[in-house]
């Protein structure tokens, strides 16, 4: 067992072969490398189930012998400083890890189909392979230096992958907007990383924690500078999990394609600064005040994700703000000193939130053949609507991902939010009223989202949109060229699972396919093909099995992931998983008494949640339920004025609320207006200064040089009389003033 | 106290220094055939140059040795004790070979180049000597000769194959850099003149020295602003946009690799090594004017339309860091500033060459007229990410390592506040926020997009085998160094320590 843990410094290099093949083979050898396209994932998928299979195994050792294993090895040395890199695996570390492989795995099979007419398949594998690789260095390194290394490295592949398809004047904005935030919050973790350095001098998790209790009880240190330290290192997360005053760059990281949205921007990047807060909990605990501006954060983020994601009409939008919400949740959890629940949420949301984003795929996918390849039209939710019946198997998916987020009983997320609400209960009556109330708005919020998308007739057909359906060329280039069509009939395990096989193929490879055969010969039938397609109505499809597939993986993780936290009465003694894992490391502040649980109580506050959630779905479904084919909020919101027009204050306030919500609550045109155009006039403002003055000076004095030559020329005349006349009152004047000190001295 | 010169039985760095000049004057037997004889020529001459380099350094250098190694020691001119005194030492060993490989390199990327090809390889190859020469220099005058000595190709280089404004940046960089070079040799004259009859040369000699403080802080201002023109230190940096924007690519890779680096060296070698007293009398305020460049620089990038110029005022932004770092006088500082101006000589040339490369292709200087050419040129794309990543000090590459290293260099200094060290640290940290806004904004107006480009032929060819192999040759070093810093460090750590023994006991 203890070889075991020696070895384990390999678990972030194992996927890292691909990224490194790929990168190099599609420098130097693209044709190549592009003809072994699907091996390549293979390749990928098999690396991952090997570090999957391998932190599964460490984490049931840890279940076990819960303990700290740890291994450093120096990087560079010198008499003055020395950095290590190590290893660092505790029960945090395994959960994480598992996490990411599970969620990885399932992805990269998805994104296989998803990809698979993209031009740039290989160079997704190649990015999320590097993901891959630093998302686990994150997780198991072992001191502060390491985690900013692959902290930074994680933001650069969110930054490409957010940019994957660089063509998009949005994406390309996004992505840059991504990583200039949250360089932001690296500049504060640097800082505070260095702050910390300089009060204890020491990088290594175990040793920060050891000296900072001591110099606390000693007393010895400045508080105000401890508590700047403190923030500072939170800044980090704040950008990283998309806290409060950071968050900005999330919802537009869905620019990027939706896989890479389930997998960086939900379950597993966004959760990092969460991971980290978890990691330093031994560190925040001590110093004051640090633990209240993270709760305070985490309220905030609840409230306004929540609020946020009520209008949204970009499906993808409206899950990235819910997991906005959810990570306040869990940021919450943490500045309560609720380890357990904050690192159960994290699983279970991230479970939920990736099962939703797939979903939300498959429904992209299939919509793009019907109402274009534009983002705008294909994640637009008031152009979907009676999805039902086209594509059952995502819809249940969806309704069940849904539901845990909601959290309803038996799904996973109700058992961790459900904790959280307890704990905020204790902690601050105040917090406790927000979120509740916030849960009800995510019940009102997922539903909206489930009833616009699939409830009703499909709604690009009742509205007069079609007009706008024209697929520019350039969006239809973007997503596939494909010369061949591959049949997916490869994958072994599409027999296991009995689907209707007659629809794998999808609507729009048979068009593609069509027409880039057909345009050289047979150009008639492609005029016909896209007569044949405006003409008569296309229903969006069910997507192929192996998009189905991993979304059916996920479908059994949100519904018993849940178990690992449910304590099971066993020979008389509590016992759940989550507990044994965490129990060296559990920090509950408040709640000690939490060990023997009162069933009671828990039926109390269970019903509580539920039936705050179950509101919340009610009045979803009074709201979106009959007005299906509303085009605008507007429209529904006068609809809603007519069925209840005694409260004018009521729908004013509800107007307010889908303002403040569509307008994504004025803090991104707050950052557009202040901070971007005033980093634009410093930007002109120092370019003028550098011109006009200090390049100024220099011209200056050239031209003036310049000028007093001219006037010598123009004096001289080339005449020998005027030189000599020159050159006689220059020596006359030496003279005087050589005559002049010579009196003086006398 | 004299030293007495273990010389070794074979002259290396006389040959290093002189082959390359030598054979370039060669060149002039050389057949009118064309080009392609002057390109080889030069590059088998650089490639042999670059292996003599590496192998003289692998036997005869000793890692270990603070002291001087390799040296040489004649008279060259009898009446005024003038030696031709040549040898390394940890500092310079570094910034040699980064010369050597960034001018084989920058000698590959000039291919392109055709108008009077033999000149501008005699130039390149005398830019060579002249670079080498002076970081092997032991003598001050000799330092200062080879000093000149590269000024003049520069000159010549960037007069006569650069852009529509290059008479105009030609001249200001000849004044800019002639002008500072009064003031080197001034102090040159000052210090050599001091307190004895025969001048004084010898720069081992010379570091034992001590001198009247007002003297020694008018000797440091002198030097201080011959450096801080190379450098360049705000606010002499002018010249240096104006000059990147106009020369050849291949130019800049030189200018930005090599010759800004010869700044910061001379400030490690003269104003730190011999001056120690002034120097920890001005590092206070050279670290807030480097602070102050850092913040500067990036903002000003952003406002450039010219891709070029916005690159060399990443450099400047980018120099800021090895002044902080020199004037933290302490080890990690220092080393880190070494280390900079390694990884800042392989990067800065690398993006240049890349600027160069694209603007070859698509012929457009400015960045609002540029966009969408990451579908035709995928390769450039892709290297650019990488170096532009690198740039902005992503883990993982060399210019990371440098500025964490420099950061910790002013935290464990002992010498100043700590109100100031928070101060410090704090705007140079939004520096590091600074660089990606015109780093990724310049990578995002380039290659984002679908914005078709009015040319008549639009379809570009992507990068070649020579230039891939060009741009993934400089990448490999800036990842090495990243991933494992020691490589570099170890090189020059002992004689940072020797360096700043002479501030603690001195």
């Amino acid at each position: 067992m203890e070889h075991t843990y020696q070895y384990s410094w390999i678990i972030p290099f194992i996927p890292l072969p691909v990224p490194i093949l790929l990168g190099v083979g599609l420098l130097l050898f693209p044709t190549a490398t592009k003809n072994l396209r699907r091996i390549w994932t293979f390749l990928s998928i098999f690396l991952l189930s090997i570090v999957m299979i391998f932190s599964l195994y460490l984490s049931i050792q840890q279940i076990f012998i819960s303990c700290i294993h740890q291994n450093v090895w120096s990087w560079t040395i010198n008499n003055e400083f020395s950095f290590e890199f190590g290893y660092f695996i505790d029960p945090l570390t395994s959960i994480m890890s598992i996490l990411i492989t599970t969620v990885g795995i399932l992805v990269l099979i998805y994104s296989d189909n998803y990809m698979s007419h993209d031009q740039g398949y290989l160079r997704f594998f190649a990015y999320m392979g590097f993901f891959n690789t630093s998302m686990l260095g994150l997780v198991t390194s072992s001191n502060l230096i390491q985690v900013y290394f692959f902290w930074e490295l994680v933001g650069m592949c969110s930054y490409l992958l957010i940019g994957f398809w660089f063509t998009r004047p949005v994406a390309a904005n996004a992505c840059q907007k991504a990583f200039v935030t949250n360089r932001v919050g690296d500049f504060g973790l640097l800082l505070g990383i260095l702050g910390l350095y300089w009060i204890t001098g020491s990088f290594e998790f175990q040793d920060l924690f050891e000296i900072f209790n001591n110099l606390i009880l000693n007393n010895r240190v400045n508080l105000f500078f401890f508590t700047l330290c403190g923030f500072l290192l939170f800044v980090g997360p704040i950008a990283k999990s998309a806290q409060f005053p950071l968050h900005v760059w999330l919802p537009d990281a869905m620019e990027g394609p939706t896989p890479i949205s389930a997998l960086i921007h939900a379950a597993t990047m966004v959760a990092a600064g969460i991971f980290l807060v978890a990691r330093l909990l031994p560190l925040f605990i001590v110093i004051p005040y640090i633990m209240y501006i993270i709760s305070l954060i985490g309220i905030i983020t609840v409230l306004l994700g929540a609020t946020l994601a009520l209008a949204q009409k970009d499906i993808k939008r409206g899950l990235a703000y819910s997991t906005m919400s959810q990570l306040g949740y869990m940021m919450l959890a943490l500045g309560m000193g609720s380890y357990r629940s904050a690192l159960f949420h994290l699983i279970t949301h991230a479970y939920s939130k990736a099962l939703l984003f797939l979903g939300s795929g498959s429904i992209i996918h299939s919509m793009e053949a019907i109402v274009g390849y534009s983002p705008d039209k294909s994640q637009n939710m008031i152009l979907m609507g009676g999805l039902t019946k086209h594509v059952p198997i995502t819809k249940t998916a969806f309704l069940i991902g849904t539901l845990s987020l909601c959290g309803i009983p038996p799904l996973a997320c109700f058992w961790s939010k459900d904790e959280i609400l307890n704990d905020s209960l204790l902690f601050s009556p105040i917090f406790a009223i927000i979120a509740c109330s916030t849960a009800g708005l995510t019940a009102f919020y997922m539903f909206r989202i489930y009833l616009l998308t699939f409830e009703g007739h499909l709604n690009t057909y009742f509205l007069n949109y079609s007009g706008k359906k024209s697929r520019s060329f350039y969006s239809l280039s973007l997503w596939g060229k494909e010369e061949e069509k591959k049949l997916n009939k490869n994958f072994g395990l599409v027999p296991l699972l009995t689907m209707n096989n007659t629809k794998r193929s999808s609507f729009f490879c048979n068009k593609t396919y069509k027409i880039s055969n057909n345009v050289r010969n047979k150009i008639f039938i492609t005029v016909e093909n896209f007569g044949l397609n405006t003409r008569t109505f296309y229903y969006p499809h069910e997507s192929d099995n192996t998009i189905l597939f991993p979304i059916l993986i996920l479908l059994l993780f949100t519904l018993f992931i849940g178990a690992i936290g449910i304590p099971f009465n066993q020979e008389g003694i509590d016992f759940d998983i989550l507990s044994k894992l965490f129990t060296p490391s559990i920090n509950l502040l408040h709640n000690n008494s939490q060990n023997f649980v009162d069933w009671y109580e828990f039926l109390r506050n269970a019903t509580f949640s539920v039936s705050i959630a179950f509101f919340g779905i009610f009045i979803a479904y009074c709201l979106y339920k009959p007005f299906y084919s509303s085009l605008l909020n507007l429209t529904l919101l006068n609809s809603f004025q007519k069925w209840n027009s005694k409260r004018i204050r009521w729908e004013k306030l509800i107007n307010f609320v889908y303002n403040w919500s569509y307008n994504r609550g004025y803090i991104d045109a707050f950052f557009k207006t202040y901070l971007i155009e005033s980093i634009r006039g410093l930007a002109k403002q120092t370019n003028f200064f550098d011109k006009r003055i200090i390049d100024g000076i220099t011209n200056g004095v050239g031209i003036t040089s310049f000028f007093v030559g001219e006037v010598t020329k123009y004096i001289g005349g080339s005449r020998i009389s005027s030189y000599l006349f020159l050159y006689l009152s220059y020596v006359l004047v030496f003279l005087m003033i050589l005559f002049f000190f010579y009196f003086e001295k006398f | 106290m004299y030293l007495v010169f273990t010389t070794n039985d074979f002259p290396w760095l006389t040959i290093i220094v002189v082959f390359p000049i030598s054979a370039g004057s060669l060149m002039l037997f050389l057949p009118h055939r064309g080009n392609k004889v002057n390109k080889w020529y030069t590059i088998c001459i650089c490639i042999l140059e670059l292996l003599l380099t590496t192998y003289a350094f692998c036997y005869n250098f000793k890692m270990d040795d603070p002291l001087i190694q390799l040296s040489e020691d004649y008279k060259w001119i009898n009446f005024f004790d003038f030696y031709w005194r040549m040898g390394i030492d940890g500092l310079s060993i570094g910034t040699i070979l980064l010369t050597g490989f960034i001018t084989t390199l920058a000698t590959l990327a000039a291919f392109p180049v055709t108008r009077d090809s033999r000149l501008f390889h005699f130039l390149m190859l005398a830019m060579y000597s002249g670079q080498i020469g002076s970081f092997s220099s032991r003598d001050l005058l000799l330092f200062f000769i080879m000093w000149e000595l590269e000024l003049i190709p520069v000159y010549l280089l960037l007069a006569m194959w650069g852009g529509k404004k290059r008479l105009y940046s030609a001249t200001k960089f000849i004044l800019y850099t002639a002008g500072s070079s009064i003031f080197l040799l001034i102090g040159v004259l000052g210090i050599s003149l001091y307190g004895s009859n025969e001048p004084t040369l010898n720069l081992e000699l010379l570091a034992n020295q001590s001198y009247p403080v007002t003297l020694e802080i008018l000797f440091y201002i002198g030097f201080l602003i011959a450096f801080a023109v190379k450098s360049p230190i705000i606010p002499l940096h002018t010249w240096l946009p104006d000059t990147h924007g106009e020369a050849h690519y291949s130019t800049c890779m030189l200018l930005a690799g090599i010759l800004l680096k010869m700044g910061a060296y001379g400030l490690v070698r003269i104003n730190m090594e011999l001056l120690p007293h002034a120097h920890s009398m001005f590092s206070p305020w050279l670290m807030v004017v480097g602070t102050i460049q850092i913040i500067y620089a990036a903002s000003t990038s952003p406002g450039q339309r010219n891709l070029k110029k916005r690159i060399a005022y990443s450099s400047v932004s980018h120099m800021g860091f090895i002044i902080i770092g020199i004037s933290s006088i302490t080890d990690p500082g220092l080393n880190g500033a070494i280390l900079q101006i390694i990884s800042h000589g392989f990067i800065g040339a690398a993006l240049f060459f890349l600027a160069g490369t694209s603007y070859d292709r698509i012929r457009l200087v400015y960045l609002d007229e540029m966009g969408g050419m990451a579908i035709s040129i995928p390769k450039i794309f892709t290297m650019f990410t990488i170096l532009s990543m690198a740039s902005l000090a992503l883990p993982g590459m060399s210019g990371f390592i440098a500025e964490l290293i420099v950061f910790f260099g002013i935290i464990t200094s002992q010498k100043y506040f700590l109100i100031f060290k928070i101060l410090i640290i704090f705007v140079m940290a939004i520096g590091m926020i600074l660089t990606p806004i015109y780093l990724l904004s310049m990578s995002r107006q380039m290659f984002y997009g679908y914005k078709l480009i009015n040319v008549k032929n639009f379809s570009f060819f992507d990068s070649g085998p020579r230039e891939l192999f060009l741009s993934i040759s400089i990448l490999l070093p800036i990842i090495g160094i990243g991933i494992y810093p020691d490589f570099v460090l170890s090189l020059a750590s002992d004689k940072v320590e020797s360096i700043l023994s002479n501030y603690f006991y001195g």
